[in-house]
């Protein structure tokens, strides 16, 4: 667990740690040691001359003074090494996870990091500040107090010292067993979680399949899966808890008889025969607190390991000397990338001169999308390169790629803040005027009128408060505010009524002037705006020229062009004059 | 436990009992049904922790007879250590099975609380729904009714050990010596004695920061993990990270500044509630009665034994305390959701004749005051098409769902075959009616189950025929195992692709009434001639209603409906409307030059671009359909 700790947290914390444990441990030990005054205190308090038993009492004060003042101690650092734990886990992964590339962040992965993030990691550290004391002394003080007995009578002694390895041992058994128990567990209540999100979203679908509960099978299914996991883990768990009891009190009824035995034979005073029956009593209650200690000690680690993990996801490695580009024209260099086992760009080579607008078109599942992640960086090609002004994407480092990249995706993803913060976001430094500009230019301006609270209003879960085309309103807007060389663009396709679509097409065309871009285009307007087109299908490109070339070649954009880009004509079209 | 833990226990055992909400009822009406397993629970922990005293008094009663003058009597000696043994060995048989039924009992409560939930869940109006976070949902399901945990399976084995055990030791000790009992009490009154300190306004303020500082750093993460994605891109990862940081900085500070309040006053009390301190008073008060010779020697046995036990009832009011209140919040979370009425299911369901769908005076609001529709009527005939067209926000979205029922009208009726949808069986209501809308959801299950979703007894064939159809059969050919391949586990799908099976879900289920949202169904160009095709060619008796945005579909269709803000305002052909001249024939020239407006200037290839007598209204018509945009609003 601490060897966890310290591997996700790094080993500055390992000397505060190991002095806390010192601490705790110290006093657990001298609890123990105190006890033992307890023999001669109670010889003298259950003889003849109980006045005999003042200056033992005195030392017993004194030692439960200083075991309380080692304990205070040791909790008191207990605290600052779990607050400085936590601060150190918190920078670790806020730190990580910014560094990790946007594409291994897929909405799975957000469930589950909010989580282990949020509440997680105060379970974790939690643990450092609540169980350590606890778990050290219900260790180490029945220890002490065993070898407080032998000195007393070897023979007690003796028969405690044998339970330590057999209380050890079913102690281990039973973490054992619990762990695989409660993993299993874990992994059913996961399954469980996503059949219940599953079952909610689908909820319009379900219904109108008539696949309300009782049919729709899964979700009871995985319900049903996760009672039988928790009661195989209950049922694991068992006769670990049961054993470490059982074992406990069979020492505890070895020494009652033990004790009569030596009594009755004389070979032991009866007043140290009561005290050493007292102090097996004292140890038998941290004893059998240790499987639930035990128990919330393996929940924390479990989540550490699960931080472990996550901190050990590589992220994109950084360029050791950054290169700044100076131009911003764009290349794609014989660039091959695979998602699993599907190969989605293949042997692909471009270039987009500085200020020069390429256009993308392509069947859907082309490839086309991904072009412009490769451009910012998500992910990193399986070979061939990506360029910006001559320079490979993974010699610039990413804040320094991304300040040149404005993007506008299909998916508008805003975070659940208000309007204003998810345009200024573009920019955080810039004035109120620039970010009301950008609103004009982006024609936000005349949503935000209409929301109640205007600038203020929230836009909810990822913008849900907002329409698709308000939503690419404000990511335009965004993307105006930050005013980069390079442009990137995956045009909506037809989810627009008309007014958001003039608007949409307002902003996208004042956003493009004057700057490189790539754009994935569905319509007319824009591909025939563009300096370039290419028709990517497969991963490769098929056709590239410029738009009255390519339809004077009468290839497959030809054909494309005539299918999918242009609305069909109908008599209705030709307007009122018919 | 940790000497923190206690000192909150103690503050919020003061401070927060009588502002907790009164959800201790709720937690017993949740759980009466199965009140029997519960009390068998809380019976089977009594005998055990009772039958636990036997060895601790069969040491005092093993010492009573050594220190008694004269012989000792050998058989009473083992009979007293037999007693011992035979009560651990109970207390260890009747604990376990406590232990198990009462985890055993707490699978069975959770698996029916989320069975009772998924149902109530699979009946609320899709548009309660619809306003909550799925997570949110999910978590009440999942993680709120696992908070039923520490109620069954560790709160009666708690109590009893916190409350029998140490009030029965009590009452045979006051059998024994009442002064040394009240000796024996003290530690426990010195620990409640503190408990003033900590609750003093200067305390009590930084408590109350310590949770502010807890609840914005949860906060915060989820922030900043749900925000990175957005904020990477933007490059903006050092600034969202600095929020979140400084977050933790402030928890951690508020955290420090809290433990040095209380710390002090917390280890008091731990301190007297600690075994060797409650040993070190008995021993100076029995050392005391004792040289008086006021007690029998043997009679401070019981309460060295038994005098450290006293004090669980103060300490159990820190154990777990925390974790009952957020268990309490859980349950309570869970019952809100079994409150929520379902959307109601006629007694008698009635038979629709025909498929001829009405809208009479429809009005309806997601909220009191803020009506969306304001007094709707429309006719849909069988065989027919009809398009809804006008700005967003105008409430078209809201009217579509109207029809399979995602809510119902608050004024006003939606009947189909002249058989009010409120009186319809659920199953005939989605036998005849099918809907593709934009949010997709797509099933973790075969491509093929996700097709047949509407109909579960489709055999192959008519799915690949729905999936040709709807230009999704070679995509799915190309998949790991074709049809049989299980989304999401073996295969991701593009939003494009996934729009495509559930147009080819619609398409299969063939119903005569067919709701769709436009922008969902041509999301992909390609497909988009296709779908027109076979809605056409399957057309015939279809009753047809689409949110219009493509010309082509606005064209074709036998009734254009214009709405906007929540009222129809303009109904009829399309060629006619248009040649009114009013709010249709704006939005047409809006749309009109938003699509083609380059083209119009250039005198493209299409040559359909508007005359040049159209400019000038066209332009007009923009200007208008802005103005008129912004006033209701579509939530979603």
């Amino acid at each position: 667990m601490i060897r966890v700790l310290l591997r996700v947290l790094g080993h500055e914390h390992a000397s505060p740690l190991r002095r806390t444990v010192t601490l705790m441990t110290a006093a657990a030990v001298a609890e123990g040691l105190s006890y033992a005054l307890l023999v001669p205190l109670l010889r003298a308090l259950l003889g003849p001359a109980p006045e005999d038993a003042w200056p033992w009492l005195a030392a017993f004060g004194a030692a439960v003074a200083a075991c309380a003042v080692l304990r205070y101690l040791g909790d008191l650092s207990g605290f600052r090494v779990g607050a400085a734990l936590l601060h150190g886990m918190y920078h670790r992964l806020g730190d990580h996870l910014a560094r990790l590339p946007v594409g291994w962040y897929d909405t799975n992965r957000l469930g589950e990091l909010s989580v282990l993030a949020g509440r997680g990691v105060l379970q974790a550290m939690s643990a450092v500040a609540h169980l350590l004391a606890p778990f050290v002394s219900a260790c180490v003080t029945p220890l002490t107090i065993v070898a407080v007995m032998l000195c007393f009578s070897w023979q007690a002694g003796l028969a405690a010292l044998v339970a330590v390895p057999v209380v050890a041992a079913v102690d281990a058994r039973a973490g054992r067993a619990t762990a695989a128990g409660d993993a299993e567990r874990a992994e059913r209540d996961h399954e469980a979680t996503a059949r219940v999100i599953e079952y909610l979203q689908a909820q319009p679908v379900l219904r109108a399949g008539g696949r309300t509960t009782e049919r729709f099978r899964s979700l009871d299914d995985s319900l049903r899966d996760l009672r039988r996991a928790s009661r195989r883990s209950v049922l694991s768990a068992l006769p670990g808890v049961v054993g470490l009891t059982l074992t406990v009190q069979a020492v505890f009824t070895a020494l009652l008889a033990l004790g009569a035995h030596l009594a009755l034979a004389g070979e032991l005073g009866a007043a140290e025969a009561l005290a050493i029956l007292v102090l097996a009593a004292r140890c038998a209650d941290p004893l059998l607190s240790l499987t639930d200690i035990g128990g919330k000690l393996r929940g924390a680690r479990h989540v550490l390991a699960r931080l472990d993990a996550v901190l050990g996801t590589e992220p994109l490695p950084e360029p050791a000397r950054p290169v700044r580009p100076v131009r911003h024209d764009l290349a794609f260099d014989s660039v091959v990338f695979r998602r699993g086992d599907r190969t989605v760009v293949r042997d692909l080579s471009l270039s987009v001169p500085e200020g020069q607008r390429l256009a993308v078109v392509g069947p859907s599942g082309a490839g086309k999308s991904t072009l412009l992640h490769l451009l910012a960086r998500f992910h990193d090609v399986d070979a061939g390169a990506v360029r910006m002004g001559g320079v490979d994407v993974r010699d610039i480092d990413t804040e320094g790629l991304m300040a040149r990249i404005a993007v506008v995706f299909q998916d508008v993803r805003l975070f659940d803040g208000t309007i204003e913060e998810n345009v200024r976001l573009g920019r955080p430094g810039a004035s109120e005027a620039e970010v009301r500009a950008a609103a004009a230019a982006a024609r936000l301006d005349e949503v935000i009128e209409r929301l109640p609270g205007g600038w203020a209003a929230h836009v909810g879960e990822g913008g849900a408060l907002l329409s698709g085309g308000e939503r690419q309103r404000v990511s335009i807007a965004r993307a105006l505010l930050k005013d980069a060389p390079v442009v990137l663009l995956d045009e909506v396709t037809s989810a627009l009524d008309p007014v958001n679509e003039a608007a949409v097409h307002e902003g996208v065309e004042r956003l493009m002037a004057g700057r490189t871009v790539v754009m994935v285009a569905h319509r007319s307007r824009t591909v025939r705006h563009a300096d370039r087109v290419v028709l990517l299908d497969g991963g490769r490109v098929v056709e590239d020229g410029g738009h009255d070339e390519l339809l004077r070649r009468g290839g497959r954009y030809a054909d494309f062009w005539k299918t999918s880009l242009t609305p069909t004509t109908h008599p209705i079209l030709k307007g009122p004059a018919s | 436990m940790g000497t923190t833990e206690l000192a909150r226990a103690a503050e919020r055992s003061t401070t927060r009992r009588d502002a907790d909400p009164p959800a201790g009822p709720s937690v017993a009406g949740l759980l009466r049904p199965y009140g029997r397993s519960l009390a068998a629970v809380v019976v089977l922990q009594v005998v055990g922790a009772l039958a636990g005293l036997a060895p601790l008094l069969a040491v005092v009663e093993l010492g009573r007879t050594l220190l008694a003058p004269g012989p000792t009597d050998h058989a009473h000696v083992r009979n007293v250590v037999a007693a011992g043994a035979a009560g651990l060995f109970v207390r260890l048989l009747f604990t376990a099975a406590s232990s198990a039924v009462g985890h055993l009992l707490d699978g069975r409560v959770q698996l029916a609380l989320r069975r009772q939930l998924a149902a109530r869940l699979g009946r609320v109006p899709i548009g309660w729904l619809s306003r909550r976070r799925t997570g949110e949902l999910a978590k009440v399901v999942g993680e709120d009714v696992g908070a039923v945990h520490p109620f069954i399976a560790h709160t009666p084995g708690e109590l009893v050990a916190a409350f029998v055990v140490p009030l029965t030791s009590l009452v045979y000790l006051l059998t024994v010596d009442w002064r040394l009992t009240l000796v024996t009490l003290l530690p426990v009154l010195l620990a409640v004695a503190l408990v003033p300190l900590l609750t003093t306004p200067a305390r009590l303020r930084e408590q109350e920061e310590f949770d502010t500082a807890m609840g914005r750093i949860s906060d915060s993460v989820v922030e900043f993990v749900q925000g990175i994605s957005v904020v990477k891109v933007f490059g903006g990862s050092g600034r969202a990270h600095r929020a979140f940081t400084e977050a933790a900085d402030e928890f951690v500070g508020t955290f420090r500044r809290w433990v040095h309040g209380v710390s002090a006053i917390a280890a008091g009390m731990q301190l007297a509630l600690s075994p060797p301190f409650v040993l070190l008073v008995v021993l100076v008060g029995g050392a005391v009665l004792l040289t008086r010779g006021d007690l029998a020697p043997a009679d401070l046995l019981p309460f060295l034994l038994l005098g450290p036990g006293l004090t669980a009832p103060v300490a159990a009011l820190g154990h777990g305390f925390d974790e009952m209140q957020a268990a309490r919040r859980a349950v309570g979370r869970v019952r809100d959701v079994l409150a929520v009425p379902p959307l109601p299911e006629p007694a008698r369901p009635a038979a629709p004749r025909g498929h001829r769908v009405e809208l009479r005076g429809v009005r309806f609001g997601y909220e009191p005051g803020r009506e969306v529709l304001r007094g709707i009527d429309l006719v849909l005939e069988p065989g027919t098409v009809t398009a809804v067209v006008g700005p967003s926000g105008g409430g078209k979205s809201t009217l579509v769902r109207l029809l399979p029922r995602f809510f119902d009208p608050t004024h006003g009726s939606v009947t189909l075959g002249g058989v009010d949808l409120r009186d319809l069986d659920g199953r005939e209501l989605y036998r005849t009616v099918s809907f593709v809308f934009q949010d997709v959801r797509l099933l973790r299950a075969s491509v093929a189950d996700n097709i047949a979703l509407a109909v579960p007894h489709a055999g192959l064939d008519d799915v690949v025929r729905a999936a040709r159809l709807a230009h999704i059969h070679d995509r799915v050919l190309e998949l790991p195992r074709g049809y049989d391949t299980v989304i999401g586990e073996e295969t991701g799908l593009s939003g494009g692709e996934a729009q495509r099976i559930s147009l080819a879900r619609a398409l299969l289920a063939d119903t005569p009434v067919l709701v769709l949202d436009e922008a969902t169904a041509f999301a992909d160009p390609r497909t988009e001639h296709a779908v027109r095709r076979a809605l056409t060619a399957t057309g015939g008796d279809r009753t047809v209603l689409v949110i219009a945005h493509r010309l082509e579909t606005i064209a074709e269709a036998d009734t254009v409906v214009v709405l906007e803000d929540g009222a129809i305002v303009e109904r009829g052909r399309p060629a006619e409307l248009l040649a009114r001249g009013g709010r249709f024939s704006a939005l047409w020239q809006a749309h009109h030059s938003a699509v083609t407006g380059v083209a119009r200037h250039t005198g493209d290839a299409w040559g359909t671009g508007a005359t040049g007598d159209a400019e000038p209204a066209a332009d007009a018509a923009v200007a208008e359909a802005r103005s008129g945009a912004p006033r209701g609003e579509d939530p979603r």
